[in-house]
């Protein structure tokens, strides 16, 4: 990272109590989504968050929106810790981190007209008169790429990707310093996926925006974001930035995962050497001792199934510059 | 149960699909679905299927195999051939006879094809008893055969498991499992590994390249996903309003595309070996509402390449640059051909805009 500090995450953990029993319910067991995640995202940086499914990123972003309460860890917001805040505090908060959710066909009000949709954060905030908010709204409309008339439609009238510019519009309505994108093109066909990657990518210039932003395909999040972090099972387990990650990476996950995502050239797809994984990723609920990924690991394997591997669980560790691995044998990969 | 049904294919291909035409029919609106589709695939191909969603990529499949959604869906003209058979016109009993044994599909929803409360066991001897006549333990010793091709360890016991104790990539490999029991001659993957993660969906596609490999299967593979057709497929269609507007071998379709579609489908996405920071260039628009019976050229309104004459006619599936060989539909050595009056040039490809000039 570079530049001004704007969110710094630390020991963050999110656990989800899993109960049984109807009449005295008890917890039986818990999952951990969240397991000890730290990173840090400057002022108008784009740092992107990638991983399989279920590996913990929605939980992320929902406990830097405050959707979720940590279970334990710090998240330094501008001097504030958002872990703990509450009350007067988390809602001024929340007015500068704002989120962009996946699927914009449910994340909009169907009965809400398009104009309401995006005025509703001025609305909650009290920001300015009515003609003010109005205005704002035509503004913001503009700004994403769409016709200020379309203010008087209600959100069925659209394609998905004018949904999508719908929320982003309503996301930007306050200013907010950090938008925390969460699948923001999963749902969307490519060439509609491209319209809103170089919206987003014109918003961060033009407004000074930073963005955590959140996908499974690793491709899209190499392109948008400045560097990008690399979760597996509720941890990260590398970061750095995204070229180097892509040219370099340390960690035996990331190397395997980039190795298996396709690129769109034959003459490159058929000299690849993939790394192909065993099994499936463990569950959250019971995760493997020592290293989270070591009943998949190919490295592991392959130095002979060392010890450390199974007992002790890597921590992230600057190995050069900017860049962050946790595997005990990164110089082995 | 290994032994194949003689195939006297002398001169023709071991499928054909021309000219066809699907309609959905509904409150006296109709959807132009598939608007005259033709192509040929021969044993051991894999043919990729590609495009936007709701271009008819699983349509056109589902008429092949005559699964069409009644009363709505129906074959308007064309036809498809298997080995010169006509399927089109057969009756539900024998095309129930094709299905599975010579022409087997997985989608992309496993549980699609997997019935929730039955064990795995039943299901797959069930489905190699329906159309062989052997006994239950010899059905049961080749579906054991069947999950060990495909990666599932313990085969056994988990023979004795239901489709929701397995992982999703576990349940495509089942589905996989079932869909060559009956060792097809033609498997239509339609978004095979689309729900999966990527590391699962690098073990499928494995799978799924070795064993139509081995079996010399011909493979029908549809994905939006540009990146997993360049490892995958031999040749390519690529799709747009319901009709194939450019195919040719992968190589020849990724280093020389020449319909704008196809031109911008490949502009639009991301690569990870591409260059950082560097802008997309997105199709502007969206693909057109098929209740209309398309006039002109169906990508008309979103191309930058577009010509008045495109407007009025709708351009043919040719090959552009009018060579003088005669036209070749399969194998390494198919034709390239599109539908565009109008088509790119390769100085044109890199920056995905028609050069200055040009219009
Ligand atoms: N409210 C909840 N209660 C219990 N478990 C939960 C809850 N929310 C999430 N989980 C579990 O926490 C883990 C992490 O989930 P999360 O949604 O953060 O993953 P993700 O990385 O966003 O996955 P995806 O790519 O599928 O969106 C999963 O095992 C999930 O089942
Ligand atoms: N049962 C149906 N009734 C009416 N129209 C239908 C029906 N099924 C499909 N269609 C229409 O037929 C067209 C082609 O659909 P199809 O499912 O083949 O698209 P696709 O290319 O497979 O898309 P995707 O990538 O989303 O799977 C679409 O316009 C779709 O809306
Ligand atoms: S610590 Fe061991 S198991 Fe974990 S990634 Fe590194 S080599 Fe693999
Ligand atoms: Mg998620
Ligand atoms: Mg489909």
């Amino acid at each position: 990272m570079s530049g001004q500090r704007l969110l710094q995450v630390k020991d963050l953990e999110v656990r989800f109590p899993i109960r049984e029993g109807l009449i005295r319910e008890r917890t039986v067991a818990e999952v951990r989504a969240v397991d000890g995640v730290s990173f840090e995202v400057a002022k108008g940086e784009i740092l992107g968050l990638v991983g399989e499914s279920g590996c913990g990123k929605s939980t992320v972003a929902r406990a830097i929106t405050r959707v979720v309460k940590p279970t334990h860890g710090s998240i330094e917001f501008d001097g504030h810790d958002l872990a703990k805040a509450e009350g007067e505090e988390l809602h001024a908060l929340r007015r500068r981190v704002q989120m962009i959710f996946q699927d914009p066909y449910a994340s909009l009000n169907p009965r809400m007209t398009v104009g309401a949709i995006i005025q509703e954060p001025a609305d909650i905030y009290k920001v300015g008169t009515t003609a003010e908010r109005r205005a704002r709204v035509s503004e913001l409309l503009g700004l994403v790429g769409l016709d200020p008339r379309f203010a008087d439609r209600y959100p069925h009238e659209f394609s998905g990707g004018q949904r999508q510019r719908i929320g982003v519009a309503r996301a930007l309505a306050l200013n907010p310093d950090l938008v925390v994108a969460d699948e923001p093109v999963s749902a969307l066909d490519v060439s509609v996926q491209a319209q809103i990657l170089n919206l987003l990518a014109e918003l961060r210039q033009q407004l000074g925006l930073a963005y955590l932003f959140i996908a499974h395909d690793l491709s899209v999040v190499r392109h948008i974001s400045d560097r990008t972090a690399v979760m597996y099972l509720g941890k990260i387990v590398e970061v750095a930035p995204s070229i180097e990650l892509n040219a370099a990476p340390l960690h035996p996950y990331s190397i395997a995962l980039l190795s298996a995502v396709p690129i769109p050239d034959p003459a490159i797809e058929k000299k690849r050497k993939r790394i192909i994984l065993k099994g499936d990723v463990p569950s959250p609920t019971n995760p493997p001792s020592g290293c989270g990924f070591q009943t998949r690991c190919w490295l592991k394997e392959k130095l002979g199934n060392p010890e450390r591997c199974s007992t002790e669980s890597p921590v992230l560790r600057e190995t050069s510059s900017g860049h962050q691995v946790a595997c005990h044998f990164p110089e082995k990969a | 149960m290994t032994e194949k049904s003689a195939t006297p294919v002398s001169a023709g291909h071991l499928l054909t699909v021309s000219d066809l035409t699907v309609r959905f029919r509904s409150h006296g609106e109709a959807v132009y679905a598939v608007n005259g589709v033709s192509f040929d695939l021969d044993a051991g191909e894999t043919l990729g299927v590609a495009g936007e969603s709701g271009c008819g990529k699983s349509v056109t499949n589902l008429a092949i195999l005559g699964l069409l959604p009644q009363p709505a869906g129906r074959v308007e003209a064309g036809s498809v051939q298997l080995s010169g058979r006509e399927l089109t016109t057969l009756r539900e009993e024998e095309l129930r006879k094709v299905r599975g044994s010579e022409i087997a599909m997985i989608f992309q929803d496993p549980m699609t094809s997997l019935n929730p409360v039955l064990r795995i066991e039943e299901q797959l001897i069930e489905t190699i008893r329906a159309h062989r006549d052997v006994t239950v333990q010899a059905a049961r010793e080749r579906a054991i055969e069947l999950l060990v091709a495909v990666g599932v360890a313990n085969p056994e016991s988990r023979l004795r498991s239901y489709p929701h104790e397995f992982s999703g990539g576990m349940r495509q490999r089942v589905m996989i499992a079932m869909a060559l029991a009956l060792e097809p001659r033609i498997l239509i993957a339609d978004e095979p590994t689309t729900a999966l993660d990527v590391t699962i969906q690098a073990q499928v596609l494995d799978l799924l390249r070795r064993l139509t490999a081995e079996r010399g299967t011909a493979t029908i593979l549809v994905t939006h996903d540009l990146g997993v057709l360049a490892g995958m497929a031999d040749r390519i269609n690529v799709m747009y309003a319901g009709k194939v507007i450019e195919s040719g071998t992968t190589e020849e379709l990724f280093a020389h595309p020449r319909h704008p579609y196809t031109v911008g489908l490949l502009r639009s996405i991301p690569r990870l070996d591409g260059e950082a920071g560097g802008k997309l260039v997105p199709i502007e628009g969206r693909p057109p509402d098929l209740v209309a019976e398309p006039v002109g050229c169906s990508f008309y309104a979103r191309c930058a390449w577009r010509q008045e004459r495109c407007a009025l006619e709708a351009p043919a599936l040719v090959q552009i640059d009018g060579g003088t060989q005669p036209i070749v539909t399969t194998g390494a050595g198919a034709t390239h051909v599109a539908a565009c009056f109008n088509p790119v040039a390769q100085a044109e490809v890199a920056e995905g805009r028609p050069a200055a000039g040009r219009r």
